[in-house]
């Protein structure tokens, strides 16, 4: 039974697309079979970012609605045989979908597939809601800005009102030297208004816009620092223990971070 | 004074118990005094008005429902065991419903609300005793409490005690950074300069509310 786990983050434009089509990239790299689904009905875009936009025939509201089964929906990624998409609708909106419709899609998606993504839209609606409804996990994507932090503190609060487990962090588009410089809040400030567990810091790469354009993701470019971060995302989501990478070459800021926050065995050292 | 008016909060929201013995029009006059302290209190929640056995007509309901009104109040719903006070709150759109006292008791059980968990934005914990909170209160997060309010962690939103009318309430926190606070009818801003990192206390001191550290209130 594969795990699914819904990317969301409150505020839009904070990264969620990008994060989803990096992370099911490079968990499909590591030899895992991945579903991303693109959950926001009607602002479709996920295809876009995986460059898969052109092979699109069925959509999720086609599946759920009945006119296509699912294995004729999902498109197969050309270069990794074991990523498939499950694009949204664009003509439909939100309320073509139901909570019920949702937890029963995942369900199928979970039967056949490792891990199964799903990009949430933005907002606290039905959409949202929709999106966690059949979640084991959920990654909420932020930027260290005020207004993105105050809106991942709200949802936050809502994936714990929906009994969703502990939601976990990615820290997307730092600026390590503005942090550095104190313009921009530092990972530290976050965390300490989160309070949740972190599983990724992804730096500020003007590439990203540019390999989205094309439809190329960022892990698979070598040379991709945000790609690089994205992989070891993917490594921490399959549970390994991967360093969180220096963003300069102090790497300062990292080691107090996990002194400060790395998981320490309680009382156990007796 | 005898108390004439309770008011609970419980899981259906608040409840506004009136006294069932006293003259109505005593009543009112209580109920008058009670929301201009402090009508804040009950902005935005799920009113229901017990009034217990007490049997109202059309006229004395429509001058409650005025009152609460001039206060921007409106009840959700009002329980009575008297027939006549159902019927009345019927035809005035009012829904009604018999009274079920296991439940107002049950709801009385413990004054203070104990709270482990941080609240976040777009959380409201509204209650009518003394609240504790073991945990953050964060920026677009609220605290509404009738008594003084504790929080073991950072105060970054908003918190209103004494919520109720008393300005004798408090509010502790260990890092006190809120957005606003208000005490009674009070409301305070914090200074735009960081604050200490420090237990502190804000209380009503000559009319307006101050914050101090711990160390300094205990004394």
């Amino acid at each position: 039974m594969g795990r699914v786990i819904t990317v969301t983050s409150g505020k839009g434009g904070v990264g969620k697309t990008t994060t989803t089509a990096n992370l099911g990239t490079a968990l499909a790299m590591g030899g895992a079979r991945v579903a991303v689904v693109d959950a926001d009905i009607g602002l479709r875009n996920l295809d876009i970012v995986m460059g898969l936009e052109n092979r699109i025939v069925f959509d999720l509201v086609d599946v759920i609605e009945g006119r296509a089964r699912l294995k004729q929906a999902l498109i197969k990624d050309k270069r990794f045989p074991d990523l498939c998409l499950l694009p949204a609708a664009q003509t439909r909106d939100k309320d073509a979908v139901s909570h019920d419709d949702m937890v029963a899609l995942t369900n199928q998606l979970r039967a056949e597939f490792d891990y199964v993504l799903i990009d949430s839209p933005a907002g606290i609606e039905s959409g949202f809601r929709n999106a966690i409804a059949g979640a084991d996990e959920v990654l909420i994507v932020t930027t260290p800005e005020v207004s993105a932090v105050r809106d991942a503190d709200r949802i936050i609060g809502l994936t714990e009102a929906f009994e969703k487990g502990h939601p976990r962090l990615v820290l997307n588009r730092v600026k390590t030297r503005m942090m550095k410089a104190g313009e921009m809040m530092s990972i530290e400030d976050v965390l300490q208004i989160l309070a949740i567990d972190l599983v990724g810091v992804v730096p500020d790469d003007e590439m990203i816009v540019t390999s989205t354009n094309r439809g190329e993701v960022a892990v698979m470019d070598k040379s991709s620092r945000a790609g690089k971060a994205f992989v070891d995302i993917a490594r921490r989501v399959r549970g390994e223990q991967v360093p969180f990478m220096a963003l300069d070459e102090g790497g300062g800021v990292f080691d107090r971070l996990f002194g400060m926050f790395g998981r320490r065995p309680r009382g156990s050292e007796r | 004074m005898q108390q004439l008016i309770a008011i609970k909060g419980g899981r259906g929201g608040l409840r506004l118990q009136l006294d069932e013995s006293v003259p109505w029009e005593d009543l009112l006059v209580a109920l008058q005094q009670q929301l201009g302290q402090g009508s804040s209190f009950f902005n935005g929640a799920q009113i229901t008005v017990d009034v217990g056995e007490r049997a109202l007509d059309q006229a004395q309901l429509d001058g409650l429902l005025a009152l609460m009104q001039e206060h921007g109040l409106k009840p959700d719903s009002l329980a009575s065991s008297a027939r006549e006070s159902r019927a009345a709150a019927r035809s005035a759109g009012v829904a009604a419903r018999p009274l079920v006292r296991g439940i107002a008791e049950a709801e009385e059980r413990g004054e203070a609300l104990f709270h482990a968990r941080t609240v976040r934005s777009g959380q409201l914990i509204r209650h009518h005793g003394n609240v504790t909170i073991l945990g953050d209160v964060n920026a677009g997060g609220e605290i509404i409490a009738g008594g003084s309010v504790i929080v073991w962690g950072h105060v970054r939103g908003v918190v209103h005690a004494g919520a109720l009318g008393d300005r004798n309430c408090i509010i502790g926190a260990l890092h006190l950074v809120p957005t606003q606070l208000r005490i009674a009818d009070l409301i305070g801003r914090q200074p735009d300069k960081a604050a200490d990192k420090m237990p502190e206390v804000a209380r009503v001191e000559s009319g307006a509310i101050v914050v101090e550290p711990w160390e300094a209130f205990k004394k």
